[in-house]
């Protein structure tokens, strides 16, 4: 039987508004400032067979493939077994998992006795182990970037709160205060999830919510078909570079082919390259997130809500043992990176059919900026995640100085910093100007941030790309301005890499840039209006200005 | 005499109390002067102004000249390497697919920005010390040119330290006298720099226009006479003289809504009600709000047209479901309500003004909860044919009749109301059946009972005249002023003395200055805290009543603050985490005098027939009854019944019986 318009309207609204307060709430009441103030989270409220019906609009990677690291946990513990108090736990990025530091929780929701479906956790822990602070750009295989969680089930009462779980994560992290902090935000909001779940089964009945939930997927699966149903049939190419892997010089090259039939996409990555020995391999439940969100991203409108039924239409390959589908014991940690060539290669090859919907390459990397410490009473690990400028499209231009397509983070207020880190201090955070491609429609802006270093035995470790392969323009606009980071030592220049860690001392300038958007049509045919107000306000100079016209 | 003068969008209503006798008038706003559709109120309401000793005002001034970016050339002083904090904002998107994402526009440009070499450290140590020569050379400079009006100050860590910040306004009072100047320690002392630069820059921005207008009003009543006094409504359910406005105007946002529940809160409190939920249901929206013992909900973070603002306001959320939000059915098949909507002009369909698709006026005209004989207090000339007409498409596309499909849009708009009293009452905590619904605005009344029913809630109140509610709660509102201060304190020996001397030096300088205000009532004084566990970025708040304040011991600090965690987040303290406070607030009010009820120009016409609705799927018989007709019921009247009264109409469905109490106040009751 199916539910009336308005009982699914009502429910829909619910599950929608309770996944919205789970993920307010895990930020709010974490404790690191990667999950406080970046927001590198997300929720969801699944069904009792693990398909994600609702999400908090946090986090696209994260929220991608949250099914898919449900599945093995679900397979080797049944769900029929689970009874109050358990939990899923999984970040085995060989089975579901993405990168190590994300760690997926999942807490039943019981109505009556009966399993109505399940309120879903993830966050970013600042450190879980390995072989350095927060981030170790160094690590050769996944066992050294920190405690592998493989899908497992466990108890509330018998193995948290002071239980043997929590006690053995604790013993194996660096900054236990903060990390076992934020996975008790992330139980609390699950179980928030799970009483506005029950509180719609006592109000609506059981039956009627779990139908409901299933009519939310068929009506997501049909609004993202009637979406792909508009595009012309055809096998669209498309693809990208990494800079390297960090390792050699090597480009690493991302090869996509989308094919569009009827009312399904099947995206296909063979032809990328094998995998590497650096960390920018990227795990299968990373690699479909990137060509989901693309293909969510082109052909849809924002509003249609995004669960496992608007996945339906959408197939991802990549062949096992290449950049985009790693075997064990790979290591994985920056897999952000080669998620972005993923998706820039599906939005390459949909650029042709679907001019109007595309945005030109953006700086479309994770930048990551690890500070570290060794204190007498233990270690301080700031970590935060840059993104640059959007790439232009028919619309207009980039969005400036904002966190990368795959990732929503918020930055690091400086306020939040003075406060609590005494061994380093930001004294410029601003837009690079000229850093936006040229075009009809000029590129987003990057940004910089200086961080003045105010202590010794200070470790910087990041990764980051387009340091040296600058983002392509679209149809005629320009290359976006390619990223950097220098260590500023007395009258010393030094250029670093995008993948390194580097020791700083007392007095050394960081300054990390990250890099513009490409333009979008040709620079010619741009608003003379908007050159003006370029130059007034300083998004432009004019010595770029005559750089671009003697071109 | 009294006098309330509410400016809205489009009505500026009136409420003057004399002798304890009520007064009411409706006019035209004039949007682009709205003293003059101030003025014409009072013209309108015959108000004698000599004789008026107490005028009360609110307006949406402030909003519209943020929303319309009319507010004055204002300048931003801020720490050399953060020019571009406005810019940045917070490096994510509010849409995470949305490709040609946009950020909110700043009110200022990137030129219009002066970074000043100067360091305070997080911990309010000066790092870097202000240069004065070479400021002074800058400012010089800087606004020399003239182009400014106002200047914002709001340098790095301020708020923890405002010694810079208060140097550079000297400096520039000293040598631009002209300038209207605010520093962020006055606006806001909390941290995270883009959110406090925000607020200070919409403060310095809506300043000006503030002054001048009110001077303007002030110099119009005064030549009719006006010797009173004058004072100005704020965001925060409060009113300030007008004099208090002249380094607050920001406070003067939104103070229409804020009005709306301090009438709310009145009317109520009359029938001895103090924990509602109220429900404002407007032409293109409806707001609501939490009032726990009296006291509206107080929320720190607020935006207008995207741009944060960090200074107290009352806690109302708005959805957009209003009688002129649209009916439609998306590309998956759902049936939608809003949030666009067909506003005031063309209107809902039934209006004739070229209105061609479906709005919720339209559903209550096909359902007949709206009877076009009484629309408006039967002012106005609609068509139900039309209404009807326009849901044909919709009704073939989903299968339904039109009367089905215009009552199950009904119930959409109901589910996004409910969705909105969720955010304000569960997720923050609160069970909403322990609260009283109060609906008003023009549609409020219609949609109570069912929004209750989905809410578990079984008494509603509509308060008389529900129409002028907002320009009732002017007059019906405190004196009410905050002070804050951030200042961490971990919660240990010593916390509560430190509690007490806080609240003593901030209870001085809230007196002192409701003294300069004249205002020398005894104050109501209400604390709160912001405490966090060490570590978290967020705080809950936590109140503390006065009375326990001599008593207070660190173990009841933690205490409080623990039950409060886990109200909102379901967890409490784990013995891994200490508590500490992070800032402090303290409320001093004065009420005004006794405020009558809103009785004025109820209709004691006894009005008895019988009509027919179609709710739930199919037509019912209902009782068609007028105020007086209830009250003369000592059992009161059972749905399905319509009641109609004055510009509104009350829907009471089957299983709800109304009532009408000693206050004039009409109780809806069920039992759940």
């Amino acid at each position: 039987m199916a539910v009336n318009t308005v009982d699914q309207a009502v429910i829909s609204q619910g599950l929608i508004a309770a996944a919205r307060e789970m993920g307010v709430k895990l930020v709010r009441s974490a404790y690191s400032p990667v999950v406080r103030e970046a927001n590198d989270c997300s929720a969801a409220l699944l069904d009792r067979h693990g398909n994600v019906v609702a999400q908090a609009e946090l986090i696209p990677m994260q929220l991608g493939p949250i099914g898919a690291t449900f599945r093995p946990c679900a397979e080797l513990f049944p769900t029929e077994t689970l009874v109050e108090g358990d939990f899923y736990i999984n970040n085995d990025p060989f089975q579901g998992g993405q990168h190590l530091q994300d760690v997926f929780l999942f807490s039943p929701i019981f109505f009556e006795g009966v399993l109505v479906g399940f309120g879903a956790t993830v966050a970013h822990h600042l450190d879980l182990g390995g072989g350095a602070p927060g981030l170790n750009p160094d690590a050769t295989d996944v066992h050294q970037e920190g405690i592998i969680f493989p899908p497992s089930k466990y108890n509330m009462d018998h193995d948290w709160h002071g239980g043997p779980l929590e006690r053995l994560i604790r013993a194996n992290i660096r900054v236990p205060d903060q990390t076992i902090g934020d996975f008790n935000a992330q139980f609390a909001a699950n179980g928030i999830g799970g009483s506005r779940v029950q509180g719609l089964c006592a109000r609506f009945g059981e039956t009627v919510v779990r139908e409901a939930m299933d009519e939310l997927l068929d009506y997501s699966e049909r609004r993202m078909r009637a979406a792909i149903r508009a595009l012309p049939d055809g096998i669209y190419e498309g693809e990208d570079f990494l800079d390297d892997d960090g390792i050699t010089d090597a480009p690493l090259r991302v090869q996509a082919r989308v094919e569009i039939k009827g009312d399904s996409v099947i995206v296909d990555y063979a032809g990328t390259c094998d995998q590497v020995k650096s960390n920018v391999n990227c795990p299968y439940a990373s690699t479909v997130a990137a060509g989901l969100s693309c293909v969510k991203s082109v052909l849809t409108s924002p509003d249609i809500p995004f669960n496992e039924g608007s996945k339906r239409p959408i197939e991802v390959r990549a062949p096992y043992g290449s950049l985009l589908n790693p075997r064990r014991p790979a290591p994985v940690r920056a897999r952000m990176l080669s998620a972005y060539r993923a998706y820039n290669a599906v939005m390459k090859a949909l650029a042709p059919s679907a001019p109007d919907k595309v945005i030109a390459a953006g700086f479309d990397s994770t930048e990551i900026i690890v500070l570290s410490q060794l204190k007498a009473d233990g270690y301080a690990i700031y970590l935060e995640i840059l993104g640059g400028g959007y790439g232009a499209s028919t619309h207009g231009d980039g969005c400036d100085a904002v966190d990368s397509p795959l990732s929503n983070c918020s930055n690091v207020p400086v306020e939040a910093m003075d406060m609590e880190y005494d061994y380093f201090r930001v004294e410029d955070y601003s837009l690079l100007p000229d850093s936006g491609g040229a075009g009809r429609y000029r590129g987003g802006l990057g940004f910089q941030r200086r961080y003045h270093i105010l202590a010794d035995d200070v470790t910087f470790a990041t990764y980051s790309d387009r340091f040296r392969l600058a983002p392509e323009g679209l149809f005629g606009g320009a290359d976006g301005v390619c990223a950097s980071t220098q260590v500023l030592r007395g009258d010393q220049v030094i250029e670093l890499p995008s993948k390194i860690s580097f020791p700083l001392q007392k007095g050394d300038i960081l300054v990390a840039r990250t890099g513009g958007g490409a333009g979008y049509g040709e620079p010619g045919e741009r608003a003379a209006s908007d050159i003006e107000r370029d130059l007034r306000e300083g998004y432009m100079t004019q010595a770029a200005m005559r750089a671009d016209a003697a071109e | 005499m009294r006098v309330g003068v509410e400016v809205g969008g489009t009505f500026t209503d009136l409420v003057a109390i004399e002798d304890g006798r009520v007064r009411v008038a409706k006019v035209p706003s004039v949007p682009a002067r709205p003293d003059e559709g101030a003025m014409a109120s009072l013209a309108a309401g015959e108000i004698n102004l000599a004789v008026v000793d107490d005028l009360v005002h609110g307006s949406t001034v402030a909003t519209n000249a943020i929303l319309e970016r009319k507010g004055a050339p204002v300048a931003l002083l801020t720490t050399r390497g953060f020019r571009d904090v406005l810019f940045l904002q917070r490096h994510n998107r509010t849409q995470i697919y949305d490709l040609f994402y946009r950020k909110p526009k700043p009110v200022l440009a990137r030129r219009d920005i002066l970074e000043i070499d100067e360091r305070i450290s997080g911990q309010g140590e000066v790092v870097q010390a202000l240069d004065l020569a070479a400021t002074i050379v800058q400012l010089d400079e800087f606004l020399g040119s003239g182009r400014y009006k106002s200047v914002a100050i709001c340098l790095l860590n301020g708020y923890a330290e405002p010694k810079h910040e208060r140097q550079l306004a000297a400096l520039v009072g000293e040598r631009f006298p002209d300038l209207t100047v605010t520093c962020s320690a006055d606006v806001t002392r909390e941290f995270r720099e883009y959110e406090r630069t925000s607020t200070t820059t919409l403060a310095a921005y809506v300043q000006p226009v503030i002054d001048s207008y009110l001077r303007r009003f002030e110099s119009q009543l005064g030549a009719q006479g006006f010797k009173g006094r004058f004072s100005i409504m704020q965001s925060n359910g409060g009113r300030l003289p007008v004099a208090g406005m002249s380094r607050n105007a920001i406070t003067s946002l939104f103070s229409g809504p804020a009005a709306g529940v301090m009438g709310a809160v009145r009317q109520a409190g009359l029938s001895g009600h103090g924990d509602l939920i109220t429900l404002d249901m407007g032409g293109t929206s409806t707001d609501v709000c939490l009032v726990a013992d009296g006291k509206p909900n107080l929320s720190g973070e607020t935006e207008v047209d995207g741009l944060p603002i960090r200074t107290p306001v009352l806690d109302i959320v708005t959805v957009g479901a209003g009688g002129g939000s649209i009916c439609w059915q998306d590309d998956g098949g759902m049936l939608r309500v809003g949030p666009e909507s067909a506003g005031a002009d063309p209107g809902p369909a039934c209006y004739g003004r070229g209105g061609d698709r479906p709005t919720i006026t339209d559903a209550h005209m096909v359902r007949g909860t709206i009877r076009t004989e009484t629309f408006l207090g039967g002012k106005m000339d609609v068509n139900a044919s039309t209404a009807a007409n326009v849901f044909k498409s919709l009704a073939d596309n989903l299968s339904m009749s039109i009367e089905e499909i215009a009552d199950s849009a009904v119930r959409v708009a109901d589910a996004n109301i409910v969705g909105a009293i969720q955010l304000v009452s569960t997720a923050r905590g609160r069970d909403p059946r322990d609260y009283v619904l109060v609906p008003f605005g023009g549609a409020g009344p219609l949609h109570a009972a069912r929004v209750a029913e989905e809410l578990g809630i079984a008494t509603i109140l509509v308060p008389p005249n529900a129409g002028v509610l907002s320009a009732y709660g002017l007059l019906a509102s405190d004196f009410l002023q905050y002070e804050t201060l951030t200042r961490r304190i971990l919660l240990g020996e010593g916390a509560a003395d430190q509690v007490r001397e806080v609240f003593a030096a901030l209870r001085q300088s809230a007196t002192a200055s409701f003294r300069d205000l004249g205002i020398l009532a005894d104050l109501a004084i209400s604390y709160s805290l912001d405490m966090r566990f060490v570590g978290q970025a967020f705080e809950i708040t936590v109140d503390i009543d006065g009375g326990a304040l001599p008593d207070l011991t660190p173990d009841g600090l933690l205490a409080l603050f623990n039950e409060a965690h886990n109200r909102v987040f379901s967890f409490g303290e784990s013995g891994l985490h200490r508590a500490e406070i992070v800032s402090f607030r303290l409320g001093a009010s004065a009420p005004p005098d006794v405020v009558p009820a809103l009785n004025e120009g109820i209709s004691d016409a006894v009005v008895r027939s019988e009509s027919q609705v179609f709710d739930l799927g199919e037509w019912r018989n209902c009782h068609l009854v007028s105020r007086a007709a209830i009250a003369g019921e000592a059992m009161g009247i059972t749905g399905p019944a319509l009641v109609e009264d004055g510009t509104s109409t009350i829907f009471v469905p089957q299983g709800w019986t109304a009532t009408v109490d000693g206050q004039d106040n009409i109780l809806l009751h069920t039992e759940i």
